[in-house]
């Protein structure tokens, strides 16, 4: 058990390239935060530096108070489950589970204690004596997760852990690894791209864009206040809408499009304003209206596509809009759709830096 | 281990069922006919296959011949006896087999999973000695080997064959095949890179050893012109030397012939399980 302190963490490449350029970070005790963010943009590698597998360029790192930019992997007593499990090939799952625990010189007897007890906590006591490849996908995580909780370690870290398994034993193996991390209550840091994953495991979330946090917090704080265009547009599935403006003082105009605005806001400048799919309403005088292209039944809920028409065209792209309704809603391909929105829940971002405004 | 079977593919018609059947058989019969034309020749007289030539048929002098041949002695002293031309093939093979494997694992092992600035450029130089066989560069392993005082022993047979890349590829391309996230698994499980050597790598790369270990001992078995350029003493004659020695068109020397086959073979029998594995697709 323990917090982990991030204080201007950076990874500089020999080659100039910035993986990681100043993280701050403060992870309480017990506490699950999730990094997420697009492929490449250093949240695996900042993992892997708390890890120790990733020297860090410069900053500091400590694990309970104690600073660890130059402990050893073994010796920062944190244990990570990888991407594509890593598992021996050629030990038995107790093998496997053991293995870190004989290395740290635990008697036998103890290792098969706590082995069997973890074993029995993931429900894979009996595979104990099967190789990896005698398991299936779903199997082989347990084991992977096994051979880091046996270890008990102080920070448990999750590389993209479920990304090699299939949709329905995804959802299963988030609730489970949500459930043990709330039992066990280690400190955990947990990787992913996928933002279902990173909204519904996560205690805080860290939004992270080219190396640097873009926002932290809880995963509905982001949700409905992203400080930033690209936390709004990551956070959220269907993605949040956006659509180009401008602001003359009154209004909000994007190309034929024109609504009252009241808030203040820069005249001088291009705006995006953002509206997520479950924000916008049938309205038949409502300010925006949408050529429906698509309809995508999910069950509960439709998900309606559509370009927006009269939308301000300039960059040579039509404004694609998402609209979630219940599922009797049901629109024709190509007909019109009429809607409104609640301006009070609608997001304004300054375009060219992408920050909140509204 | 997934075998294509060519003959039993769905619609697969009885005509191209027997042509892949010929094909194969014709390639066995190539393969073995010289081993059999051995065999045969070996139960024949010196005489008759002087005279007549190799013999595709069972004689009657077999039991001669291989007694002639267990009973041979040459040299000044009578120092080369077919059982010291075993043992010495054999401690040549098994000493170009044992050294090759280690040496190339242990290459192929620092190349891959340790970050060396000059990985790259020392894999290529231990690849580059496949373009010099050990005959093309005779005169100056002669020179070294003698300036080690070498000549005349084992060792100087032994050492000029192992510069040779082909084991160290074989292990550095299956080490590339495991995941990089193996070391890391295993540093934050406390093992250093000996521990990880002995417990994760050395008992994946069985298999693989088994199978460089048995080409390198048929490379150090075969072995010609190397042992007669270095020893000139006739206790180091090894059985393929000894064959010139007693004769190549004799009967008694196809007897030797076959006895030399006879421990490679073996070898390969008892390893063929993990030989093949190695060697398919799937590694």
């Amino acid at each position: 058990m323990a917090n982990v302190e991030l204080t201007n963490v950076r990874k500089t490449y020999p080659n100039g390239a910035e993986a990681v350029c100043g993280v701050d970070m403060q992870i309480e005790d017990g506490e699950l935060i999730v990094f997420v963010g697009p492929s490449g943009c250093g949240k695996s590698t900042l993992l892997r530096m708390v890890a120790g597998l990733e020297k860090i360029t410069s900053g500091d790192i400590k694990i309970d108070e104690q600073l660890i930019n130059d402990v050893t992997p073994a010796d920062r007593d944190v244990a990570m489950v990888f991407q594509n499990y890593a598992l021996y090939p050629h030990m038995t799952v107790r093998g496997n589970m053991s293995y870190g625990l004989k290395n740290r010189g635990i008697d036998k007897a103890s290792i098969n204690k706590k082995v069997e007890e973890a074993a029995a906590m993931l429900r894979i006591s009996d595979f104990l004596d099967r190789q990896p490849n005698q398991l299936s996908g779903g199997q082989r995580q347990r084991v992977a997760m096994g051979r880091a909780i046996v270890r008990e370690p102080k920070v448990f870290l999750f590389d993209e852990p479920l990304s090699n398994l299939d949709a329905k034993l995804r959802v299963q193996m988030r609730i489970e690894i949500k459930r043990l991390q709330r039992k066990m209550k280690v400190t955990s840091v947990y990787v992913t791209h996928d933002q279902t994953e990173a909204m519904t495991l996560a205690d805080r979330l860290a939004v992270i864009n080219d190396g640097r946090v873009e926002q932290m917090g809880a995963p509905m704080e982001l949700y409905n206040n992203p400080a930033t265009l690209f936390v709004a547009s990551f956070i959220g599935s269907p993605q949040i809408n956006l659509l180009p403006v401008r602001f003359d003082g009154q209004h909000l105009i994007s190309g034929d499009i024109k609504f009252i605005w009241d808030a203040k806001l820069p005249t001088d400048t291009d705006l995006m304003l953002g509206i997520r799919p479950d924000d916008l309403f049938q309205k038949d005088d409502g300010p925006l209206s949408l050529r429906v292209d698509l309809v995508e039944q999910h069950g509960a809920d439709n998900l309606t596509y559509g370009g927006l028409l009269g939308a301000d065209e300039t960059d040579g792209h039509e404004t694609e809009f998402c609209f979630k309704s219940g599922q009797d809603l049901l629109p024709d391909i190509d007909s019109q759709l009429n809607l409104g929105f609640d301006p009070t829940r609608a997001l304004v971002f300054e375009k060219s830096s992408g920050d909140r405004l509204v | 281990m997934r075998r294509v079977n060519i003959s039993g593919v769905a619609g697969d018609s009885l005509a191209r069922q027997l042509i892949a059947h010929l094909i194969l058989l014709l390639g066995a019969i190539f393969l073995l006919s010289p081993i059999i034309l051995v065999v045969m020749s070996s139960s024949h007289t010196t005489l008759t296959l002087q005279q007549v030539g190799l013999q595709w048929g069972l004689g009657d002098h077999a039991l001669q011949n291989y007694s002639a041949i267990l009973n041979f002695e040459a040299g000044f002293t009578d120092q080369v006896t077919p059982l010291r031309m075993l043992a010495n093939s054999l401690i040549v093979a098994i000493g170009v087999a044992t050294l090759t494997t280690v040496l190339s694992l242990l290459t192929a092992y620092s190349i891959v999973f340790f970050r060396m600035k000059l990985a790259g450029l020392i894999f290529w130089l231990v690849l580059i000695t496949l373009l010099f066989p050990l005959e093309s560069r005779f005169v100056t392993s002669f020179q070294v080997t003698s300036t080690l005082g070498l000549i005349n022993s084992h060792a100087g047979i032994i050492l000029p064959t192992l510069a040779a890349a082909l084991g160290t590829f074989f292990f550095r391309q299956f080490y590339l095949e495991l995941s990089e996230e193996l070391m890391e698994a295993a540093t934050l499980d406390g093992a250093g890179p000996v521990r990880f050597l002995k417990d994760i790598i050395l008992p994946l790369s069985v298999p693989r050893a088994g199978a460089i270990f048995v080409i390198a001992f048929m490379i150090g078995w075969n072995q010609y012109l190397w042992p007669l350029m270095i020893s000139t003493d006739d206790s180091l004659y090894t059985l393929v030397r000894g064959i010139r020695l007693v004769g190549q068109e004799s009967g008694p020397g196809m007897a030797l012939i076959v006895i030399t086959i006879f421990p490679p073979f073996m070898l390969l029998l008892i390893f063929q399980r993990w030989f093949f594995r190695t060697l398919s697709i799937n590694g």
